[in-house]
């Protein structure tokens, strides 16, 4: 029976070649568009989830029930931030772990906050008052010629500017530039140590904040259990220096937040230009590389204002013997617009005929770069070992501040290229704790023990205490109107710094680490597949147990990043929506005209002994006959497709792809349940587009057999 | 299926029978009384003008149509009183039919329409419906023809593959609205010898209708129809005994 009706349907298939053609070619590629669709959001998905599981959200979110907001790991510019506080977290911990599904439950909080790093005019300018009081004036006087050079660099750069934007409007503006000008000139050098105090007065008050005003940036990090976290998140690795100790306080820097934010600008365009080289990039055609070349060549006083004369000298000799002579050098030194508001070391022009550079140079003088110029200059304006001062908006809106030592750099594998995935930091969940403004009763007592043993005599003890934790609105209304400025001397001072070493010193126990305020906490599994069953195992307890906990899956947690995808699969659905929709009605119309057709034959059939529901199989076998062979005809396209994709990959060509394909290349793979998926839509389709012919089909009576036309 | 009421003995019997067909609002009268017994076996054929209603006669002891009034008995059951669902059943059962042009399903060869009533039936393996198959094409003599599909054959082989559907099931009554009409005259009496050899040898109740005279007079009763109406009925030739063997081969050859 069913062989019949499928020969039949066959039959009639081939009977009928255009027609078929025509509704075959839809179905072929409406299977095909789903197959690939589902094969590409399916590996995305997958290499995403490994992403972002392995990196920061672990497979499974955990937030106070309690919260205003929801939690979003990567917030857009809408999302809040009150999700509340976990309570009671070594509960939480402790009864999940318990499950066999959980492999760990770890406390976490994001935050940005800003840190400090002092601008060269300003370290210099501290570096020249120490030396001098210490009577160091071998070592002063180069310093004091560096800060001379930067000046003049700095004036001829406004003078430039000048020239080009009308300063004079912004009254500010135009004062600065008339100090810096006034700075610039050899009288103000020439009695500059008879006049000490009040020239000083002057560099650092009126010439220092024209510099680059670079100096607060913006970082974000993860408040975590530091141990813990770097043996359960998978994709986490060590770059440079060495993990934070357990239990201690500090950070480590992610990579390409290092390498972005905080690598001398130069350098970092020139490591940027030699990747793109790498990728098969030219100057001719490249814009990027044009431009990064072009930067480089008018900002070479990133370069040449970190160097003192013994530097500039020593750079200058080694660029002119790898340059050799050139009209081009001779041309920069007679130039009157450049050398018209001071001497120019000869190394200014030197850099700019270096980093001038193309294709056939390229690779030499970047070696040269880093081989010369680079060991002259602060590379890393935070570099692993130094302590940093990070501070940021407590809970309470007020500024709190913590100095921490930055122990290495590490990356996220596979995500290193990516902002998306790649800007975020770690820190010790204490230190996080203090910068958010939780601080237990415990901490309060060990920090005023604390402050007693540093001899921490020269700070008010409150004051430091507030600079630090800002627990007291009224102080921290006090201590923020002040500004800036202050916390930096607060910060700098002698004591505060032997006070942040002895604070670093600590090692928090386990208890420590887990008992302060939790805002979120990873829970991260033995094995992803078990995603769903391990939520709802949690749910249960938290039910059970009353407490107070929400959970969300890392898609949810990951806010507008998670539902990227869940975005592009309605777009491919509205898309095999769209293809289908076509199908359908085609296959629908062509049906009922073939149900037309073929009266007669049915007809026939119903007078000879068929019954209605034979005649409804035949047209939904025929139909299915049809999904099935051009849906086989598709999927094998498809995956043919998905198979040579998963051979030569799909590149990821900017920061976003890197992060959705979980690198810089995604190879797509095919699996039974997306080859069922697609074969079952179509074949669904070609059903549902039958339904109304073959119930008119149905509807025939043997009397149109006897109609005696020829047939 | 036993017979039960009507004329004892008639495989086929109509009781008064009428059947108007409605027109917008006019009702054409199409058959207006009608009372006629078939017996097992006979050779009937009806014959009339146009539009005297032949096919109207046959749609009614086809099970395809139903009667206005009076009562149409096959096989001995009231057709009149059978759901859609047991009419189709006694098609498949016990009727078969031989059309006028025809109406072979063009996708399938000439084995497969043969064997198409076996399949609708079911409840036969693959080899018994072979055998079968096999045995009535050749005793249409398409022995050789199995394989060809309708549009490759001609109008009297096609017809020779009707017979030979309508027979494979060894249904009680044959049923042939003009069965030569579309035939040459030659052919068409060559397919007449071949239905009569086949109700002589089967013992099948044959009844089909004609314009034609001469193949009129190959009947065994002739029925006679004018308006709607029997106007004679002409006992011609002795009609079939029951077969001494039924498979015995036929050799009809067109
Ligand atoms: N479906 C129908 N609707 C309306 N009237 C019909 C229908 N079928 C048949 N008739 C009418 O019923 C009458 C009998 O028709 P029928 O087809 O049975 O005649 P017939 O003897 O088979 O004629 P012919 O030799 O031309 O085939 C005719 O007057 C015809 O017009
Ligand atoms: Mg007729």
């Amino acid at each position: 029976m069913f062989g019949t009706l499928i020969r039949i349907a066959m039959r009639n298939l081939l009977a009928h070649k255009l027609k078929s053609f025509i509704v075959g070619g839809i179905l072929v590629f409406g299977t095909m568009l789903v197959l690939l669709g589902a094969a590409l959001l399916g590996s995305i998905e997958a290499s995403m989830a490994e992403s972002i599981t392995g990196s920061v959200s672990g497979h499974l979110q955990l937030a106070s029930s309690k919260g205003k907001d929801q939690l979003v790991l990567f917030p857009g510019p809408l999302d809040g931030n009150e999700i509340g506080v976990i309570e009671d977290f070594p509960k939480v911990r402790a009864r999940l772990e318990a499950l066999p599904e959980v492999r760990a439950v770890l406390p976490q909080g994001f935050d940005y906050a800003m840190i400090f790093a002092a601008n060269l005019i300003d370290r210099k300018l501290a570096n020249m008052r120490t030396l001098r009081g210490k009577g160091e004036l071998e070592t002063y006087r180069p310093v004091r010629d560096h800060v001379r050079r930067i000046v003049e660099l700095l004036d001829r750069d406004i003078q430039r500017i000048r020239g080009v934007i009308d300063l004079d409007k912004d009254d500010g503006a135009r004062r600065g530039a008339e100090d810096v000008h006034h700075a610039a000139q050899p009288e103000f050098w020439a009695d500059f140590e008879e006049n000490f105090a009040k020239r000083m007065e002057f560099l650092e008050n009126k010439v220092a904040q024209m510099a680059i005003g670079e100096d607060i940036l913006f970082i974000r990090y993860m408040g975590t259990d530091i141990a813990r976290f770097t043996s359960t998140f998978n994709r986490f690795e060590m770059v440079r220096g060495e993990p934070i100790p357990p239990g201690q306080r500090g950070v480590v820097l992610n990579t390409l937040y290092h390498e972005e934010m905080l690598k001398q600008k130069t350098a970092r365009r020139l490591d940027k230009m030699k990747d793109k080289i790498a990728e098969g990039a030219r100057f001719e055609s490249d814009d990027e590389l044009r431009e990064w070349r072009r930067m480089n060549v008018t900002q070479y006083k990133e370069i040449s204002w970190q160097l003192d004369d013994a530097a500039a000298d020593r750079v200058a000799e080694k660029l002119r013997a790898h340059l050799g002579p050139a009209p081009v050098e001779a041309a920069e030194a007679a130039s009157p617009t450049d050398d018209a508001s001071g001497p120019a070391h000869a190394v200014d022009g030197l850099l700019r005929r270096f980093l001038d550079m193309d294709d056939g140079n390229f690779a030499a003088r970047y070696q040269l770069f880093y081989d010369v110029i680079a060991k002259e200059l602060q590379l890393y304006r935070v570099d692993v070992g130094d302590t940093l001062t990070i501070r940021g908006m407590s809970q309470g809106g007020y500024m709190s501040s913590v100095n921490v030592k930055v122990y290495g750099t590490f990356r996220f594998q596979g995500l290193d290229k990516s902002a998306l995935g790649g800007m975020v930091n770690l820190m010790d969940i204490v230190s996080y704790r203090d910068l958010y403004g939780f601080v237990t009763a415990e901490q309060k007592a060990e920090i005023k023990a604390l402050e007693k043993r540093s001899g921490l005599q020269e700070i008010a003890a409150e004051n430091a205490e507030d600079a630090l934790f800002g627990e007291d609105a009224d102080l921290a209304a006090e201590a923020s109107a002040t500004g800036f400025d202050e916390f930096a001397d607060v910060d700098m001072s002698k004591g505060a710094a032997k006070w942040n070493e002895r604070l670093t010193d600590i090692v928090y126990t386990q208890a420590q680490i887990d008992g302060g305020v939790v805002r979120n906490a990873a829970v991260v599994l033995n094995d992803p597949k078990q995603l769903q069953a391990a939520r709802i195992a949690i749910e249960r307890i938290a039910a059970e147990e009353k407490l107070p906990i929400k959970v969300l899956d890392w898609k949810q947690a990951s806010g507008m990043l998670g539902n990227f995808v869940s975005v592009i699969y309605a777009v491919l659905l509205v898309a095999i929506l769209g293809v289908f929709g076509v199908a359908l009605l085609i296959i629908n119309n062509s049906m009922v005209l073939s149900t037309m057709e073929r009266t007669k034959e049915i007809g026939t059939i119903r007078a000879i002994g068929g019954s209605r529901r034979f005649v409804l199989w035949m047209f939904l076998i025929e139909s299915i006959v049809l999904g099935a062979v051009f849906g086989a005809i598709g999927v094998g396209l498809g995956a043919g497709i998905v198979g040579w994709l998963g051979n030569v990959g799909i590149p990821a060509t900017n920061d976003t792809l890197v992060f959705l394909f979980g690198g810089p290349r995604m190879y797509p793979w095919l699996s039974g349940a997306h080859v069922a998926f697609a074969l079952g839509l179509v074949v669904m389709v070609t059903t549902i587009s039958t339904i109304y012919p073959a119930l008119l089909a149905t509807r025939v009576t043997p009397l149109e057999a006897m109609q005696d036309k020829e047939g | 299926m036993t017979q039960s009421g009507g004329q004892p003995g008639a495989i086929v019997s109509l009781d008064s029978v009428y059947k108007n067909y409605k027109l917008g609002s006019v009702e054409v009268p199409a058959l207006r009384g009608i009372d006629l017994a078939i017996d097992a076996g006979e050779f009937t054929v009806i014959a009339g003008p146009s539009g005297s209603g032949k096919t109207t006669l046959l749609n009614l002891v086809g099970c395809v149509d139903v009667a206005s009034s009076g009562t149409v008995r096959v096989a001995g059951e009231d057709t009149g009183q059978l759901s859609e669902r047991a009419l189709t059943q006694l098609r498949l059962r016990a009727l078969g039919f031989i059309f006028q042009s025809f109406n072979l399903v063009s996708v399938l060869d000439a084995f497969q329409n043969v064997e198409f009533p076996l399949l609708l039936q079911g409840g036969s393996t693959k080899g018994e419906r072979a055998r079968r198959v096999d045995e009535l094409m050749d005793k249409v003599g398409l022995g050789k023809y199995k394989h060809h599909r309708p549009n490759e054959l001609s109008g009297g082989q096609r017809q020779r593959v009707a017979i030979a559907r309508a027979l494979v099931t060894n249904p009680r009554i044959v049923l042939a609205d003009e069965p030569t009409a579309n035939l040459d005259s030659a052919t068409g009496h060559a397919i007449i010898d071949l239905m009569k050899e086949l109700n002589t040898t089967q013992g099948t109740t044959f009844i089909f209708s004609t314009h034609d005279p001469k193949v009129m007079h190959q009947a065994g009763r002739l029925v006679e129809l004018v308006d709607g109406q029997i106007a004679s009925i002409q006992q011609l030739g002795v009609d079939a005994a029951p077969p001494a063997d039924p498979h015995a081969p036929a050799t009809a050859q067109v």
